[in-house]
C-alpha cells in the first residue's frame, strides 16, 4: 500500500515538469520533424506529403548555405571570446574574494536583462552619429563605423552584444565550479613549489574541465540559437550578413509562411547541434575530469 | 633532519587573536605532536610553519633561519593534509613526481626517489592508478609519499588520520612511526586525538584558547600534569575532577578547590588497599564492559566518577559499591585551574 502511495506521490510530483517539456519541447520537436516532410498551405494549414523535398530544396539554396556560414562564423566570435573571458574573470574573482558579491552582481546585470531591453540599449550606443562608442572613439581619434548597417561590422556587432550579455551567466557557474575544488590541493601545489601561474594551468583548470566543458557546449547551443538581438539590432541584415540559421528559418517560417520548409531547418540544426555536442564529448573525454 | 624555532609566534584573523605569542624549540629529529580541542590553534601554527598564513608577529626559524617571510617552497617542508589533498587528474606517480618536476630535479634521481617511496609505503601496484581508484589508507600513503619524495627537513601533517577507520587509524598510526624511526626528520604532526598524540609523540605541546599549555613528554603530561585543561585532556577514560568539598579525607592542600584522579586510581570494595583512602558509598550507573577491563560510571555526591576494575565479576547496574583512592595519585588545582602541590 505504502508503495503505491509513494508511486502516486512521484507521479504528482513529476507531472508538471513533465507536461511542460511534453508540450514545450517534445511535442513541437516531433512536430517539426513531422512537418519537415509536409508541405504546409499557408491559410487552410492543409498539410501534403513531400517527402524529402523540403530538404533537396534546402541544400540546393543559397540562401541556406549563407545562413549556415553566417552561423558558424557567429558561433567562433561569440563561444570562444565569452568562454574565455567569463574564465579569466571567474579567476580574478576567486583569487580576490573582496567585493566577489559585488563584481558578480554587475556581470549577472547584464542576463538579468532581456535580450529586446538589452538589444534596445545597444542600439544607442551603436548609433554612428550620437552613439557613446563613436562618440569614444572620436575622443581618441578613430572614426567609428557605421556599427549595424555596415556589411563588414554588423556580425561583430551582433556579436560583442551577445558576449557582454553571455558573460555574468558563464562567471557564475566559472565561480561555483572553482569554489569547489578543495583549497588544500592548490596549498598541496603551493608547498610542492607551483607558482600561481603553474597551479592555475596544472591544477585548477584540469579540475574546473568539467565546468568549461558545460559552459562550452551551452555557450555553442546558445549562439547557434540566437535570436533576439539579430532581430532587434539587424533584422537579419544588412544583405543577409546577420541572417543566422535561427534567424532565416523564422523568416522562412512566419514571413514566407514555409513552414515546411523552415522546420526542415530546424530539423537540420537541431542535427547539427547533436553532431556538435557528440564531437565535443569525444573530444572532451580524456581532456575533461570528472571527480 | 632541522631544528624549528618558534618566537614569540602571533597571528590573528581581524580581530580575533588566535595565537598568543607561541615560543617552542623543536629539536633536530624529534616527532612533537601539537594537541588540543577544536579552535585551539593548532592547525593554525602549522599553516604559520608552512608558510601557508602570513605571521602577524614573531618569527620561526628552521635550522636557524629565519623563515617568516618565505613562501613553503624555500622552507624545506613538505605537507600531509587531512583530506590527503592529492591532485586527482593525475596518476598516483605524478602526484610524487609534481614538486619534483617544478624543482627540475633530474628524471633518473626522480625515478630513483619515487621508486623507493612506494617500495617503503608498498604502493608499488598502484603508481598508475588515479586518487579516484584508491582507498583512504592508499592515498594517505600517497599523500605521505609525496611528502617523502621532496626529502624535506621537517615533515607536517595535519591531522591526517581523521577521514580514516578505526581500524586503519590504528595501522596507520603505526606505520608513520616506524616511518619516523626509519627516516629520523623532524616531524610536527596536528591531532586533537589525544591517544594519537601519545602514541606517536617524543613530545607533545597541549594547546588551548592559542597557548601552549604544557609541553612535555607523553608519560610527563600524562603523570604529571600542570594545569587542570592537560589533566582532563591527555588520558581516556578522563581524569575525574571532584570538588574538594567531598575530598576531606585526602590531605588536600590550602588553596585547592578542585582534586583529580585517573580512572585505574580508583579502588573499588575489596581491592581497597592499605595505601587507599575510602571516599564513600556510590552506586553503579553504567557499566562498560571492555573484555580486558570495566569502566563503571558511578554516581556520587550528584556527580559522575568514572572508575577502572579488572575484576572479571562485573557489578550490576544500581550496585552500591565502597570506593577509595590512593592519596599520591591525587591531583589538586585551585580555582584558576592551576597545579597546586600539597
Amino acid at each position: 500500500m505504502r508503495f503505491k502511495g509513494e508511486k502516486a506521490l512521484f507521479l504528482a510530483l513529476v507531472f508538471p515538469t513533465l507536461a511542460i517539456l511534453v508540450a514545450f519541447v517534445a511535442y513541437p520537436a516531433l512536430r517539426s520533424l513531422y512537418l519537415s516532410f509536409h508541405d504546409v498551405e499557408p491559410f487552410s494549414q492543409t498539410l501534403s506529403w513531400v517527402g524529402l523535398t523540403n530538404f533537396k530544396d534546402l541544400f540546393s539554396s543559397s540562401d541556406f548555405f549563407n545562413s549556415l556560414k553566417v552561423t558558424f562564423h557567429f558561433s567562433l566570435l561569440t563561444v570562444l571570446p565569452s568562454v574565455v573571458l567569463s574564465l579569466g574573470l571567474a579567476l580574478l574573482l576567486d583569487t580576490n574574494p573582496y567585493f566577489q558579491n559585488v563584481w558578480r552582481t554587475i556581470f549577472l546585470l547584464p542576463v538579468a536583462i532581456s535580450s529586446a531591453m538589452a538589444a534596445m540599449l545597444w542600439i544607442f550606443l551603436f548609433n554612428p552619429t550620437a552613439g557613446y562608442l563613436n562618440f569614444l572613439l572620436d575622443c581618441v581619434g578613430l572614426h567609428g563605423p557605421n556599427w549595424l548597417t555596415d556589411p563588414d561590422w554588423a556580425l561583430y556587432s551582433v556579436a560583442l552584444v551577445t558576449v557582454w550579455k553571455e558573460i555574468g551567466f558563464n562567471v557564475i557557474f566559472f565561480l561555483a565550479g572553482l569554489s569547489a575544488i578543495p583549497k588544500d590541493v592548490t596549498e598541496a601545489a603551493w608547498i610542492d613549489g607551483a607558482s600561481a601561474w603553474r597551479r592555475t594551468l596544472s591544477i585548477t583548470l584540469p579540475l574546473l574541465s568539467p565546468t568549461i566543458f558545460f559552459v562550452t557546449i551551452v555557450s555553442l547551443i546558445n549562439s547557434f540559437q540566437t535570436f533576439g538581438q539579430i532581430h532587434i539590432l539587424t533584422g537579419g541584415g544588412p544583405a543577409g550578413t546577420t541572417t543566422t540559421l535561427v534567424y532565416q528559418l523564422y523568416q522562412d517560417a512566419f514571413t514566407n509562411f514555409r513552414t515546411g520548409y523552415a522546420s526542415a531547418q530546424a530539423v537540420v540544426l537541431f542535427a547539427i547541434l547533436l553532431v556538435a555536442t557528440f564531437l565535443q564529448f569525444k573530444a572532451a573525454k580524456s581532456r575533461v575530469h570528472y571527480g | 633532519m632541522a631544528k624549528v624555532d618558534f618566537k614569540q609566534v602571533k597571528k590573528s584573523f581581524g580581530d580575533k587573536a588566535i595565537l598568543q605569542g607561541i615560543d617552542l624549540e623543536i629539536t633536530s629529529g624529534e616527532f612533537l605532536v601539537l594537541v588540543g580541542p577544536s579552535g585551539c590553534g593548532k592547525s593554525t601554527l602549522l599553516r604559520l610553519l608552512a608558510g601557508l598564513e602570513e605571521l602577524t608577529s614573531g618569527d620561526i626559524h628552521i635550522e636557524g633561519r629565519p623563515v617568516g617571510g618565505l613562501p613553503p617552497t624555500q622552507r624545506g617542508i613538505a605537507m600531509v593534509f587531512q583530506n590527503y589533498a592529492l591532485y586527482p587528474h593525475m596518476t598516483v606517480r605524478k602526484n610524487m613526481e609534481f614538486g619534483l618536476k617544478l624543482a627540475k630535479t633530474a628524471p633518473a634521481e626522480i625515478n630513483r626517489r619515487v621508486n623507493e617511496a612506494t617500495k617503503v609505503l608498498g604502493l608499488e601496484d598502484q603508481l598508475d592508478k588515479k586518487p579516484g581508484q584508491l582507498s583512504g589508507g592508499q592515498k594517505q600513503r600517497v599523500a605521505m609519499g609525496r611528502a617523502m619524495v621532496r626529502e624535506p627537513k621537517v615533515f607536517l601533517f595535519d591531522e591526517p588520520l581523521s577521514n580514516l577507520d578505526a581500524q586503519l587509524r590504528v595501522r596507520m598510526r603505526a606505520e608513520i612511526s616506524l616511518l619516523h624511526q626509519r627516516l629520523k626528520c623532524t616531524v610536527v604532526y596536528v591531532t586533537h586525538d589525544q591517544v594519537e598524540a601519545m602514541t606517536l609523540a617524543d613530545r607533545i605541546a597541549v594547546m588551548n584558547l592559542g597557548k601552549i599549555e604544557q609541553l612535555g613528554t607523553p608519560l610527563e603530561l600524562y603523570g604529571n600534569p600542570e594545569t587542570q585543561f592537560v589533566a582532563t585532556f591527555i588520558g581516556t577514560p578522563s581524569m575525574n575532577m571532584v570538588s574538594t568539598k567531598h575530598t576531606a579525607k585526602l590531605p588536600v592542600p590550602a588553596a585547592a578547590t578542585i582534586a583529580g584522579f585517573r580512572p585505574e586510581s580508583i579502588t573499588l570494595g575489596s581491592e581497597s588497599t592499605d595505601e587507599s583512602v575510602p571516599l564513600g558509598e556510590a552506586e553503579v550507573a553504567l557499566v562498560e564492559p571492555l573484555g580486558s577491563t570495566n569502566y563503571y560510571h558511578l554516581r556520587w555526591n550528584h556527580t559522575l566518577i568514572v572508575a577502572e576494575n579488572r575484576d572479571p565479576n562485573v557489578k550490576a547496574l544500581g550496585e552500591k559499591v565502597e570506593f577509595g583512592v590512593r592519596p599520591k595519585d591525587v591531583f589538586y588545582f585551585d580555582a584558576g585551574g592551576r597545579r597546586v602541590r600539597g
